[in-house]
């Protein structure tokens, strides 16, 4: 075949070919050289920057931003307390998600508006979600040790964000509050996309309420919360915002986590190898975890 | 055939010219001394400076352009900017903290070459010592790398009309503070306006800037050191743990959650009249004054900080201009760093608000029957005392503010907190050498 002269139609067959193919490179050229340039050159840099110790000259490649994580006791700490906030906060918010997605799937009166008003927290800026909860928990002045004063609790010891004990409860409860509202939006359309039928089939056979919801809904949803709590993995993971209005990761380290350790490090400290080297350890951890979730939710389509 | 060509040739032009765009910022800086650019920090001293780059604006006809950052960003931008030797400012306005990180001839031009060129012998004796000290590398006797433009230093606030009814003397210790803290937290259950409790201190002890700067003055007065003659931290010096405990047992006559407390939360204590004294910066007074915005207009007095052991020291912390090492306009931006820093502009910078740093502007008839406190203000200036200077300073602070936050919040004991402080420290320090 090959050996064989072409005929004219098959040339022109060919080099149309090549033309069509030709014009999308050119076509896709400029987003290749914008995602070279935004995403692919810094990420190499990120990594020289990491080895890298040293400067002009002197610069040398070395593992001495990494040896020096291990014994950080910062670091440490704030990996803690990240993986803490993202635990805590998660298990409440999908609960929490969990249980609004399936009180608001069925007909309700004001169904509407009630859904409309719950996801106003998502819809804030953590930034100005981060001043008004500063606001409402300042100890003297704030909202909420208000209202617990006008019916007659001491509040003297809730001080909220200054309380070694209190302020990572009180930085989980505000994002608990802002991002619940997701997994219950991501819910409750996993839940509207269930079909009727083997519901109706469940009850032909009688099973009951929980056998329902255990054998057949639970089933159905598990690629919506999958996705779900992919998502919200990855936000909790980096937060940083909230807590940095909230806190400033204070009082003392108590609410530090590692996206503001990072930031402190960078901008603060403009020690910007150590802080690609954290960069690099949370990105490794953040992708551990989405790999997790990623290869349950392929074994799920695959079953 | 045609179209596909027209079509490379097109996507070429365009990468072309965004290639070209993006190098003319780069390679744009031809030496033009007709236009200055200014980098400076959004806020009242910033402003200051920007009126007065207008006003060169309207008499020199040399044009100015100016980029406006917050605090943080102002630092960031600048110490990159400067590394990177672009040259994207002629004038650049640094706090002093942050001096000693850019205090070196590849970052700052050298002041003294181009007052000679203009027959000075160097900056004149009308500024305060202290703030002149700070623009030095080595502090106090080393080469001038900046000016000083805005002079803060911090001062003693005290509520005179509860002092006055309790026959309470202005405080000139520690001691005597701690004692009216006593007397006024116990007797004012429901003195303030709103009928709530005064406090009888309030101050800042949320970490970072924040409580190291409220604590320096206690910890200064009690005769303790941050670092000894050959740099080594002594921060847990028997002194050093008596200061923080004093702070503690302050903090005792402190509004509950005040180890979470920033300047806004201070100063709205002090505006509500829940709290009696207090450390601060003379850009606070003026509110102080303004019915609109406090409850106890007029019933606020000002003086220098106490003492303890030792004589009693305020934190000095100056905004300073200089010249990046990197402007090709240097000569045009010294005759602008000239101009500003002299007495008349700097009386407009006073007019707005911003404590000057110069002794013949502290004296001005008109500026002091405005502000009251000048007197006091340029006494606590001259004695004041700068932070540590090393170019470690914003990583030392973060961690010594964490240690006296958690003693603060309960979470440690002073000894404990000052013991793991200066460990802490200390890696800092050998990091850095």
């Amino acid at each position: 075949m090959s050996s064989q002269p072409l005929t004219t139609s098959q040339k022109k067959r060919s080099r149309r070919r090549w033309r069509g193919s030709s014009l999308a490179y050119v076509l896709i050229a400029p987003t290749v050289a914008v995602l070279l340039a935004l995403s692919v050159y810094p990420l190499i840099y990120a990594i020289k920057v990491a080895f890298q110790s040293g400067n002009g000259e002197s610069a040398h490649w070395t593992l001495e931003h990494f040896t020096r994580l291990v014994s950080d006791r910062f670091f440490l700490a704030a990996l803690w307390h990240t993986l803490l906030y993202a635990t805590v906060a998660l298990t409440f918010e999908f609960l929490l998600g969990l249980g609004l997605a399936l009180l608001v799937d069925r007909p309700l009166r004001g169904r509407g508006l009630f859904r409309a008003l719950l996801l106003v927290p998502m819809m804030l800026p953590p930034v100005v979600v981060g001043v008004v909860w500063r606001l409402m928990l300042n100890p003297d002045f704030g909202a909420i040790n208000g209202t617990l004063r006008s019916v007659g609790f001491t509040t003297d010891a809730l001080t909220w964000t200054a309380s070694p004990a209190l302020a990572m409860l009180s930085v989980i409860a505000v994002d608990v509050w802002q991002w619940t509202p997701f997994i219950f939006l991501v819910l409750l359309a996993g839940l509207q996309a269930i079909p009727q039928e083997p519901y109706e089939a469940a009850r032909l056979d009688g099973s009951s309420a929980w056998q329902t919801f255990r054998f057949i809904t639970l089933p159905l949803l598990k690629p919506a919360m999958l996705i779900a709590l992919l998502l919200r993995t990855m936000d909790l993971l980096r937060v940083f915002d909230q807590i940095f209005i909230l806190t400033e990761g204070g009082p003392g380290f108590a609410t530090e986590t590692v996206s503001l350790y990072i930031y402190r490090a960078a901008f603060r400290f403009f020690d910007f190898g150590y802080a690609a080297a954290m960069s690099f350890i949370l990105l490794i951890i953040t992708n551990l975890i989405s790999a997790g979730y990623i290869r349950l939710l392929q074994r799920q389509e695959a079953a | 055939m045609q179209n596909r060509t027209r079509l490379v040739i097109l996507s070429i032009t365009l990468c072309g010219l965004l290639l070209s765009a993006a190098c003319r910022n780069a390679n744009n800086y031809s030496p033009d001394a007709k236009t200055l650019s200014l980098a400076l920090a959004s806020g009242v001293e910033g402003d200051a400076l920007k009126q007065a780059a207008r006003e060169y604006e309207a008499q020199t006809g040399v044009r100015v352009t100016i980029a406006e950052f917050p605090y943080d960003d102002l630092l960031a931008k600048e110490f990159v900017d400067s590394n990177a030797q672009t040259g994207a400012y002629d004038v650049i306005m640094l706090d002093d903290p942050w001096f000693a990180r850019f205090a070196t001839p590849d970052l700052l031009a050298e002041l003294a070459p181009l007052y000679q060129k203009r027959n000075q012998t160097g900056a004149d004796a009308d500024f305060v010592t202290a703030s002149l000290a700070l623009c030095k590398h080595p502090y106090e006797t080393g080469k001038l790398y900046a000016l000083p433009y805005v002079g803060n230093s911090q001062l003693f606030f005290y509520r005179k009309d509860l002092f006055d009814k309790y026959s309470l003397k202005e405080p000139q210790t520690w001691d005597e503070v701690l004692a009216a803290a006593k007397v006024i937290d116990e007797r004012e259950r429901t003195g303030a306006p709103d009928g709530s409790r005064v406090h009888g201190y309030v101050m800042r002890a949320a970490r970072g800037n924040s409580v190291v700067a409220d604590f320096l003055p206690i910890f200064w007065a009690f005769g303790a050191e941050m670092f000894d003659d050959n740099g080594k931290p002594t921060v847990n010096s028997p002194m050093g743990i008596s200061a923080l405990k004093f702070m503690l047992e302050l903090g005792k006559y402190a509004p509950p959650g005040y180890a979470s407390f920033n300047a806004t939360e201070v100063s709205a204590h002090l505006l509500q009249g829940t709290a009696a004294m207090s450390i601060n910066w003379p850009a606070w007074i003026s509110a102080f004054s303004d019915p609109a915005k406090s409850k106890v207009a007029g019933r606020m007095a000002f003086t220098t900080l106490p003492g303890a052991q030792g004589t009693g020291r305020a934190e000095i912390g100056n905004w300073l201009v200089a010249i990046p090492k990197g402007s090709h306009n240097q000569e045009a931006a010294f005759d602008f760093l000239l101009w500003a820093t002299a007495p008349e502009q700097m009386k407009k910078s006073a007019m707005a608000g911003n404590p000057p740093t110069r002794r013949s502007v502290f004296s001005d008839t008109e500026l002091v029957a405005r502000f009251p406190s000048y007197p006091a203000q340029l006494k606590s200036l001259e004695t004041s005392k700068p932070r540590p200077r090393t170019p470690m300073w914003n990583e030392i602070e973060n961690v010594f503010g964490i240690y006296l936050s958690r003693a603060n919040s309960g979470e440690l004991s002073a000894e404990d907190a000052m013991n793991q402080a200066n460990a802490e420290i200390s890696k800092i320090v050998e990091r850095g050498h």
